[in-house]
């Protein structure tokens, strides 16, 4: 009876590739973020309702930095660095296929502020910081290596080990995630957010069509998902040399705007206005090419996080789920 | 002019059921009975929130009521499982262990059909080629194609695979590729890999669904078997997916929080 196993998120593959697209790399120097620019002009067809047919399957786009070095300096690992101390630098290493390609532009996703650093407030760099250095002591885990729904923006992100189907009903766009299978469901007709009290991983989603662009207004978050984030970082980094966003938590407060433009026919666009006055000294916007469109044949598969997730559980907690 | 006529009124008809369709809303007329909702392609539309209300969850047998347990009657055609007698031993064992060894209990993704008549709501979502059921226990999410595409081979899920067509009103659904990992319920009652699983949607009224599940699993059971029962329709205006999110308490036994 040896059939093959569910596709399942084995402990070795969060801790390693816990490592996204977007790079751990110490890059983020150079020219400025091309997303910056508005959106090309691109008319996609109609649905049957009159929206803008953004449905059908969807991968990650090819990723880049999130903000720029905050010491300025770029970092180098330990000559032999390897595995999951050295992921970030070996794991991924510049020339290697990934299904959304290694972007060639190493520019920063951040298009504000101009500087493109995350505008932490001074608490949420001391607990970034901890939590870079701590990443491995259970109260620091990436929420997401804890099979957490990763929460908005960050869902977003591109992984390799992520896909998507977006779906359109009359009055709703629906998106589904391949990754912890998470489903949103975006009611179009102008109702108002749930009452304060419920909060949700993911939070609660309200859209709107403005022109091609699908705007999203997201409130109602918990405050134990990350922002943004990507990738265990190398073993000694400093935690100024990590540009993926790594360990950027956030408030209740969090408020997120997010607009998804179709820019060709096989492109999404995507920038995420994010907002917390607890958390960040100043609202910020990241933006880039976040969805390509994927095989029309392209199915989502089970990514069944947690139950694969034994050794990870039992590392950080002694429990044991298969017992 | 008969056929005309005739016509016309069919196209009276389409552009109404056109109209439900872009409302994606069951229409309101208290103390009457309202008809089936139906897509512009003449389908049953099944959008909404539903919920099941029944024991069936803690055991799908008849069972009396225990501390923090309902009781309830048998949602199993004829009453019992038909268990092959070499397999009743582990049903007894998984019984005795239920407070801890319930893979639900462990915030496991539940399996069908168990995922249907857990305590908690779950949205559908239809568009001609696919539904999408998304439950709040777990995020648990199914995709189920209506496009006639074929099973995927060679691999299992905890939810199975699931292609589906209608046969007149009635949504079938082939669930198969389940692994053995999950219970049917909270008594031990079990099933290996080779389960499959077909279930059965169809409107009793424009609230209530009726569905069916025929179980078959040659490993563990003597002969296929059949569940069934209501689906409520909740009916409360602008109910939407509250996701159970049982891995974030699972850690936060663990987890002692920051204070900012």
């Amino acid at each position: 009876m040896a059939r093959t196993k569910t596709r399942v998120l084995l402990l070795a593959t969060v801790a390693v590739a816990g490592l996204a697209v977007t790079g751990g790399s110490a890059a983020g120097q150079g020219t400025p973020a091309k997303s910056d620019a508005p959106p090309k002009a691109y008319s996609p067809p109609k649905t049957a309702d009159g929206q803008p047919d953004i449905s059908g399957m969807w991968e990650p786009g090819p990723g880049r930095p999130m903000e720029k070095e905050r010491g300025g300096k770029p970092w180098q690992p330990p000559a032999g660095a390897s595995g999951q101390n050295g992921a970030a630098y070996t794991f991924f290493p510049p020339g290697t296929q990934l299904p959304g390609g290694r972007s060639a532009d190493r520019s920063a996703m951040i298009v504000d502020p101009a500087d493109s650093i995350i505008p932490l407030q001074p608490w949420a760099v001391t607990r970034r910081d901890e939590i870079i250095e701590k990443q491995d002591k259970v109260e620091y885990l990436d929420p997401r290596v804890r099979c957490i729904q990763s929460g908005v923006p960050r869902a977003n992100l591109p992984v390799f080990y992520n896909s998507y189907q977006f779906l359109q009903t009359p009055g709703h766009v629906i998106i589904l995630y391949e990754w912890n299978h998470m489903t949103r469901d975006i009611p179009l007709d102008g109702r108002p957010h749930l009452p304060p009290q419920i909060r949700l991983a993911n939070g609660d989603s309200r859209g709107h069509w403005e022109g091609n662009t699908l705007v999203v207004d997201v409130t109602n978050f918990t405050d134990d998902t990350w922002v943004v984030g990507h990738g265990a970082p190398p073993e000694g980094a400093p935690a100024s040399a990590i540009t993926t966003g790594h360990g950027v938590v956030h408030s209740d407060q969090l408020h997120v705007v997010e607009r998804f433009t179709m820019t060709d026919k096989d492109t999404i666009r995507y920038e995420a206005r994010i907002e917390d006055p607890k958390t960040f000294t100043r609202p910020w916007t990241f933006a880039l090419e976040a969805f390509k469109r994927g095989k029309p044949d392209h199915q989502l598969f089970e990514y069944a996080c947690h139950e694969g997730n034994r050794s990870n559980v039992l590392l950080s907690t002694g429990v044991d789920i298969e017992k | 002019m008969r056929t005309r006529s005739i016509s016309s009124v069919a196209a009276a008809l389409l552009a109404a059921a056109g109209l439900l369709y872009l409302s994606g809303e069951t229409p309101s007329a208290q103390g009457q009975t309202r008809p089936i909702p139906r897509n512009a392609d003449g389908k049953p539309n099944l959008q909404g929130m539903w919920q099941v209300v029944n024991a069936a969850s803690w055991d799908l047998e008849a069972h009396s009521a225990e501390d923090g347990i309902p009781g309830g009657l048998s949602v199993v055609e004829g009453g019992t499982i038909p268990y092959l007698p070499a397999a009743v031993a582990k049903r007894n064992e998984n019984r005795a262990n239920r407070k801890t060894a319930d893979p639900v209990g462990k915030c496991f993704i539940p399996g069908v059909p168990r995922v249907t008549y857990m305590p908690w709501p779950f949205q559908i979502i239809q568009t001609p080629k696919y539904m999408v059921m998304s439950y709040e226990f777990a995020h648990t999410q199914r995709i189920i194609y209506t496009d006639g595409s074929p099973h995927v081979d060679a691999l299992d899920f905890w939810m199975g695979d699931s292609r589906a067509r209608w046969e007149g009103d009635t949504l079938v659904v082939d669930v198969k590729d389940l692994n053995d990992k999950t219970w049917f319920d909270n008594a031990g009652n079990y099933h290996s890999d080779q389960l499959h699983v077909v279930e059965r949607y169809s409107f009793i009224d424009a609230d209530h669904l009726n569905y069916e599940a025929t179980i078959e699993d040659a490993q563990v059971f003597s002969r296929p078997w059949k569940i069934s029962m209501p689906i409520y329709r909740r009916l409360e205006p602008n109910l939407q997916v509250i996701e159970y999110d049982c891995v974030s308490y699972f850690w936060q036994k663990f987890i002692k929080p920051p204070t900012p």
